[in-house]
């Protein structure tokens, strides 16, 4: 202050200029500080500046969360309940798989076949050895995963990964399932690669 | 001043970016809003209003009613609801141990165990029971198939929660823009000496009752402050035919201070039938995506 004062005193008569001095750090500080909670803040509050988010609701996903279900977008909830809490443990809840546990679902060929016949196998008996998927090769061995599901919940998560992350292929119905449950019979055995090659799709 | 352009810059990036955000960015967003569907029908929302309606939006707006009243319902949450609605064969205690052992089982509902044990700890067997509310769906959609498959029949809801939605009549879901689609200008309004309007025409569909209460809130809401819009209205001597407008007041049984004298009828103006017309096409009875809810006509 004393020196800001005779520097001012005895420089009296030039014309004051305005001079760089850094910022303290205490402002960067702060100011860093409240970006950060702002940024917070928008992330919880802000809906993503989507146009059908209003308060209360603070995401679309959570929106999703409280639309009334029926028909095809209640299949869909309900096949992917199943999936979250049998499939997705191991192929992971995007359907993207896991390195030495399971092969990604999104994009699989095996997934989005034109029928279910294949594909409804898989997790009703199980699969062992060698396959390939998706143009990497894979020697797991999965079991019955399914086999403790009803038709209706077996449909409707197979329905949920074949419409699911970019993949596009037509809903499951349970008669189908039932079918194919009842083609396997009582005591499932896994089947290998080749055996599900050698079935109809 | 040498920092000048600085400042400028400043200056100019602050506004700018203020501009981007609260007039460029909404405009984009909502100013090119239309009619949107409403759910699990198809139906589109909001509704045209017919050009009565339309001209009594400027007789609202003329006579200051959103001075008094807001169009605007607000909701602080929802809840996805499971209710049983019918045992089949089951004994309510019967139950009551299955709806356990299904939550000590089924891994997806093991986390709301404690919330609908909660809820139907005490219960006789008294219908409807609402058995779970929360946000979350898969415990609604799953424990309704496992009960449905045992034959007992329940009912899944969607409702929105709020101070507004819990005041009966006044809308049963949030007001979001696309309400106010063909209000010109919108009556949003920001002071509530009177009640909430977003959805008097479903409160009070009835264009006589409108109009009756226009002329003289009083006769209906004996405490209501409401002022009477007399000049919306004519007395006149009731001439040779009388006019199939006139107020078909109920009172007239019982003379009183609202009764027009002998040989005379209350005719509304134009503007007054206008205004009612207008009043009963305000709604807010139809889910959207941005606001769901469960209609109760829905339910089965």
């Amino acid at each position: 202050m004393s020196d800001e004062k005779k520097s001012c005193c005895s420089n009296e008569t030039g014309e004051p200029t305005a001079t760089r001095s850094a910022a303290p750090m205490w402002i960067v500080v702060v100011t860093l500080a409240l970006l950060f909670t702002g940024g917070l803040f928008l992330d919880s509050h802000g809906g993503w500046f989507d146009k059908n988010v209003y308060a209360p609701y603070q995401s679309s996903a959570q929106l999703e969360a409280f639309q009334p279900k029926s028909g095809a977008a209640a299949a869909m909830a309900r096949g992917k309940s199943v999936y979250e809490g049998v499939c997705g443990i191991c192929h992971n809840s995007d359907g993207t798989g896991k390195p030495g546990q399971a092969p990604a679902l999104a994009g699989s060929e095996w997934v989005t076949a034109k029928g279910i016949n294949r594909l409804a196998h898989i997790p009703l008996a199980g699969v062992t050895g060698a396959i390939q998927v998706g143009g990497k090769d894979w020697n797991l061995n999965m079991a019955a995963m399914g086999a403790a599901l009803s038709d209706e919940d077996m449909a409707a998560v197979l329905t949920y990964i074949r419409t699911s992350w970019g993949n596009k292929a037509e809903a499951v119905n349970a008669d189908d399932v039932k079918k194919v449950r009842t083609e396997i019979g009582k005591s499932p055995q896994p089947y290998s690669s080749t055996q599900l090659k050698a079935m109809p799709e | 001043m040498k920092t000048g352009f600085c400042v400028f810059l400043a200056a100019f990036v602050a506004l700018g970016a203020s501009w981007f955000g609260f007039v460029y960015g909404p405009l984009k967003q909502l100013g090119v809003a239309t009619e949107t569907k409403v759910l699990q029908s198809d139906d589109k929302w909001p509704v045209q209003r017919t050009g009565d309606a339309t001209l009594g939006l400027q007789v609202y707006r003329a006579n200051g009613c959103a001075a008094c009243h807001t169009e605007q319902i607000r909701q602080t949450g929802a809840a996805n609801e499971l209710s049983l609605m019918n045992l089949g064969v089951h004994q309510a205690t019967d139950l009551k141990d299955f709806i356990a052992s299904l939550l000590g089982t089924v891994p997806e509902l093991m986390n709301f165990s404690n919330a609908v044990a909660g809820n139907l700890a005490g219960w006789k067997g008294e219908l409807p029971k609402l058995i779970y509310s929360g946000a979350d769906d898969t415990v609604v959609l799953l424990l309704g198939d496992k009960l449905k498959a045992v034959g007992v029949k329940t009912e899944a809801r969607v409702v929105a929660t709020g101070a507004d939605i819990a005041r009966m009549g006044w809308g049963v879901r949030q007001s979001v823009a696309v309400d106010y689609l063909y209000d010109s200008p919108v009556q949003l309004g920001n002071l509530r000496a009177g009640p909430d309007l977003a959805n008097i025409g479903v409160r009070s569909p009835d264009l006589n009752w409108q109009l009756q209460h226009l002329y003289a809130p009083k006769s209906i809401t004996p405490n209501s402050t409401m002022p009477a819009f007399r000049y919306l209205f004519t007395v006149k001597k009731i001439g040779a035919i009388p006019s199939p407008d006139a107020l078909k007041l109920p009172l007239t049984q019982q003379p009183n201070e609202f009764t027009p004298p002998p040989g005379y009828e209350i005719v509304p103006t134009a503007e007054a039938k206008q205004l009612a017309a207008y009043l009963v096409s305000l709604k807010n009875n139809a889910p959207l995506y941005e606001a769901p809810f469960t209609p109760i006509t829905a339910a089965k």
